[in-house]
């Protein structure tokens, strides 16, 4: 009873209308409101309730970790993906939310120091990295070269350099955008954008290999980089989404992003939904139709206890009901329906992770810990209080980038 | 419903104020003259050569096609294990050529770049003759092709089916889709300049055939809407075709055991090969029509230089998908798999697999160049060679499977006279049709052209001034 009237105090704070204030001339935050300090104190008694666990249960923790990490740093990978993309196909309409997603990719660095906790628990985590095992295992040795602890952890250091490296060069231009702005401020940006895009793919479809497919050393699937794309995209739409409701509600939006910018992003929502589910599809399609041993199993195990029932639950819930669920215009132009899918669908993508991480580490079915919650809440509360701190540390929208006024009167 | 009455209205007159899509400002009638000249003028002695040329090797295709009729599949160089050899080449070449036209007129439709009316109508042709092309490869492969019907589940007094669970017969479901939808398509989107053409016939014989084509067409307001909610209806059915089509061709491959052929990027790695070898298509006849038929307007450099671009994009999904296979099959640790990728680049074939990743991957790449991109002879050569590239992709999936498990059987495929002649064929019945179409029909979309000029924006200042003096 307590812990619900403190929730619902904590909701009505952020709900509050007087909460956020934007200087309407210079697009400055005047009041940042509390979601950073909310988001920082979560995050604090997330990893330490998280740290009890490692000591309780470490093999636990680690698998919870993993998946708490891919899944926030996915919103941070599809907002750098998302201002490439912008740049590169000059965008107009997103010019008005350029700003927030910038920030939401300025977290990436910060993840390298979270990303940590996996590297420590690689020996839990990834069974290749024990000698024994692979002194009996002729594939593993075959793949010695490539999945091994020095190397690994050089790509690690590879991807989040390349990341790093993309999200200075573009927060740094806009940063100089926001002082005076020079066309060639914006060329240089599309500059970046071009090699960085190539960049991106590689390093994101490596850098799933590493993390997720690796956990079974022994199972590949060409599409897993695309298919793990989908859903990092996805992750960061939805997060949007939410972040620019969010603002709506506090009235620190009005005018400057509508709903015609949550129209359509609600449209790219329902369209990487379909995505995924197509990659997905493909996946499962040729691995059931062919029937290798060597490919089936990681099915297979999806297949046994509980197991099986998020199989079943996973295409329904990932795409059967958000497709109906987003297909009409009215849903996208909701306000309300389109924040509860876009919560909805970040659920879902964790149970999507959860899905092809965790039955390495509980492989007689679901054993879900507290320890999945206490790490999401953890990464994802000094994530939401980092993007938070760098958005309203500036102006809300790019206000010198000539493209503002287009985005700001978009209409679909 | 009514997100789908948006997007039509929106795609179709939202007014250009960005930038002009159409050059050299034309008004209404210059657009009508200049692309009904192409067909109402005498024609032209080129078009005599071209279609002669392409006609013959059409007969060429004939001649091949009753002497395999005759002699059997036998004519050809096949072999076990490449028992498919140049027929699956052809049929997945030409289907792929297909897309970008379906891509162009219904995705990018939907997506309201509006850029795409120049060159919509006739990739769209283009796509059906491609498909006509393709369809003719699996029919004429059957080797006994008094019983082709076998392929279509028909019910019969034998209780034969086809295999439902083979990814042939999901072809014959998917093409035979993809070919109704894009006809139908085409032609609803032909409706209103068939009227413009039967308005202008001079002789009766034109009166009557594009009278009967057009439906009745008078451009009434009902019928615009009507017209308009259709258009974007049936591009919404054909957008999923897009992927579904070369999926399921990919499938053909994909969902079997062999190393090479089966592997889980094959859809989206087929469906990005299609739409690269479509647009590349798309540009060499582009380039061929302006240059003949004086429309460089309409075909501007504006609408060549997007269409590079989409190259780019898609050449390089296809350069991420080599590289994903080939990293896989060595991440693998399957040594058949390694086997099988070692092989192609540096196997017999290693020739072909080189073509393929020069024209596919390399070549691309220049248009980051913008110099290059919008350079009309560099395009032109890019845009045979990516075509001759997606070919060879093609080719090498299906002839290097010469070097299977049993190394005493290891052959070398080489296509005979009659394979070349049927593929040689293939490209005179495809130019001839395309040839046809560019003698009879409209080859640019007139009324959705005029709909991106800046006239039809009810506030264009010259719409203005010609209101105030009707008004006064």
């Amino acid at each position: 009873m307590q812990s619900l009237k403190i929730s619902l105090k904590v909701k009505e704070q952020i709900l509050s209308k007087e909460n956020m204030k934007l200087d309407r001339n210079t697009y400055k935050f005047t009041d940042k409101g509390n979601l950073g300090n909310i988001a920082l104190v979560v995050g604090i008694v997330g990893l330490a309730a998280s740290a009890v666990g490692y000591i309780q249960d470490s093999h636990q923790f680690y698998f919870s970790y993993l998946v708490a990490f891919f899944f926030w740093i996915s919103v941070a990978l599809g907002a750098l993906f998302f201002n490439l993309l912008h740049h590169l196909t000059r965008a107009s309409w997103s010019t008005a939310i350029r700003k927030l997603t910038e920030s939401m990719m300025s977290v990436i660095p910060f993840m390298f120091v979270l990303i940590i906790p996996v590297l420590l628990g690689m020996h839990e985590l990834y069974h290749w990295t024990h000698e024994d095992v692979v002194a009996t295992d002729l594939v593993l040795q075959q793949k010695a070269p490539y999945l091994n602890i020095p190397f690994f952890i050089i790509r690690v250091v590879f991807y989040f350099a390349v990341w790093s490296i993309l999200t200075f060069a573009l927060i740094k231009n806009s940063a100089r955008q926001d002082i005076k702005h020079e066309d060639s401020i914006l060329a240089r940006m599309r500059k970046y954008s071009a090699p960085g895009m190539m960049l991106f793919a590689f390093t994101l479809t490596f850098a799933s290999f590493d993390w997720l497919m690796s956990l079974e050393p022994h199972w590949f699937s060409t599409i897993f980089g695309v298919y793990i794309f989908c859903g990092v995209f996805i992750s960061m739409l939805a997060f949007t989404i939410i972040m620019v409701r969010y603002q709506n509600g506090q009235g620190a939006f009005d005018g400057i992003v509508t709903v015609e910018h949550r129209h359509t992003l609600g449209k790219l929502l329902f369209a990487f939904t379909i995505m995924w589910a197509y990659m997905g599809f493909s996946q499962y399609l040729l691995i059931w139709y062919a029937n290798l041993p060597e490919e089936t199993f990681w099915y297979l195990q999806r297949w046994e206890g509980s197991w099986r029932t998020l199989s079943i639950i996973l295409p329904i819930a990932h795409f059967g009901l958000p497709f109906v669920a987003l297909l009409p215009q009215a849903a996208k132009r909701n306000g309300n329906w389109l924040l509860m899918m876009a919560f909805y669908m970040l659920l879902m993508r964790y149970m999507d992770l959860y899905w092809i991480a965790m039955p390495t580490h509980s492989p007689e079915g679901i054993n879900y810990s507290w320890m999945d919650i206490s790490t999401m809440a953890g990464i994802g509360g000094i994530f939401i209080w980092l993007f938070w701190r760098k958005y309203t540390s500036g102006a809300a929208v790019p206000v010198n980038d000539p493209g503002l006024k287009v985005s700001m009167e978009y209409v679909n | 419903m009514a997100d789908l009455a948006q997007t039509a209205t929106k795609a179709l007159k939202e007014p250009a104020h960005h930038e002009r899509l159409i050059t050299g400002e034309p008004s209404f009638e210059q657009v009508t003259n200049a692309v009904s000249r192409v067909v109402e003028s005498k024609t032209p002695k080129a078009w005599w050569v071209l279609f002669g040329i392409s006609s013959s090797a059409t007969l060429l295709l004939l001649v091949a096609i009753a002497y395999l009729f005759w002699e059997g599949i036998g004519i050809w160089g096949l072999n076990v294990p490449v028992a498919w050899g140049l027929a699956i080449v052809n049929l997945v070449f030409w289907i792929g050529i297909g897309h970008a036209g379906t891509l162009i007129s219904a995705v990018l439709f939907l997506l309201r770049q509006r850029w795409r009316t120049s060159i919509n109508r006739f990739a769209e042709a283009m796509t059906i003759f491609a498909v006509i092309c393709a369809l003719i490869f699996p029919a004429i492969h059957v080797g006994r092709i008094w019983v082709v019907y076998y392929i279509f589940p028909i019910p019969n007094q034998m209780g034969v089916w086809p295999n439902f669970r083979s990814p042939l017969l999901w072809d014959v479901f998917a093409f035979g889709t993809y070919f109704t939808v894009s006809l139908l398509f085409w032609y609803v989107g032909l409706i209103p300049d068939l009227a413009t053409l039967r308005e202008r016939a001079t002789n009766r014989i034109k009166k009557i055939v594009y009278g009967v084509l057009s439906l009745g067409w008078y451009g009434g307001n009902k019928q615009w809407k009507h017209y308009e909610m259709a258009y974007l209806i049936l591009a919404a059915i054909a957008t999923p075709l897009v992927l579904s089509v070369h999926s399921i061709v990919s499938m053909d491959f994909a969902v079997s055991l062999l190393p090479g052929w089966h592997t889980t990027i094959f859809p989206p790695y087929f469906v990005a090969g299609a739409i690269f070898s479509g647009f590349a298509m798309v540009m060499t006849l582009a380039i061929l029509a302006r240059a003949a038929f004086g429309l460089k307007d309409i075909f501007n450099m504006r609408v060549l230089e997007r269409m590079n671009l989409i190259m780019l994009v898609t050449g390089s999904m296809v350069g991420y998908a080599y590289a994903m296979e080939f990293f896989i099959a060595w991440y693998s640790g399957n040594e058949y798999e390694m086997f099988a990728f070692v092989n192609r680049a540096f196997g017999p074939y290693a020739w072909a697999y080189w073509i393929m990743i020069s024209c596919n991957v390399i070549v691309p790449q220049f248009f980051w160049s913008k110099k290059l991109r919008t350079n009309i002879a560099f395009m032109f050569i890019a845009s045979i060679l990516i075509n001759v590239g997606m070919w060879f992709e093609r080719f090498v999936i299906v002839v290097t499977l010469s070097r299977d498990y049993l190394p005493s059987a290891w052959g070398y495929y080489t296509p005979t006279f009659w394979d070349i002649a049927i593929l040689i064929g293939s490209f005179g019945l495809f130019f001839s049709l395309f040839l046809l179409f560019l003698r009879f029909l409209p080859m640019v979309a007139m009324s959705e052209v005029k709909g991106v000029l800046p006239q039809a924006d009810p506030h264009f200042a010259g719409n203005k001034q010609a209101h105030s003096q009707a008004v006064s």
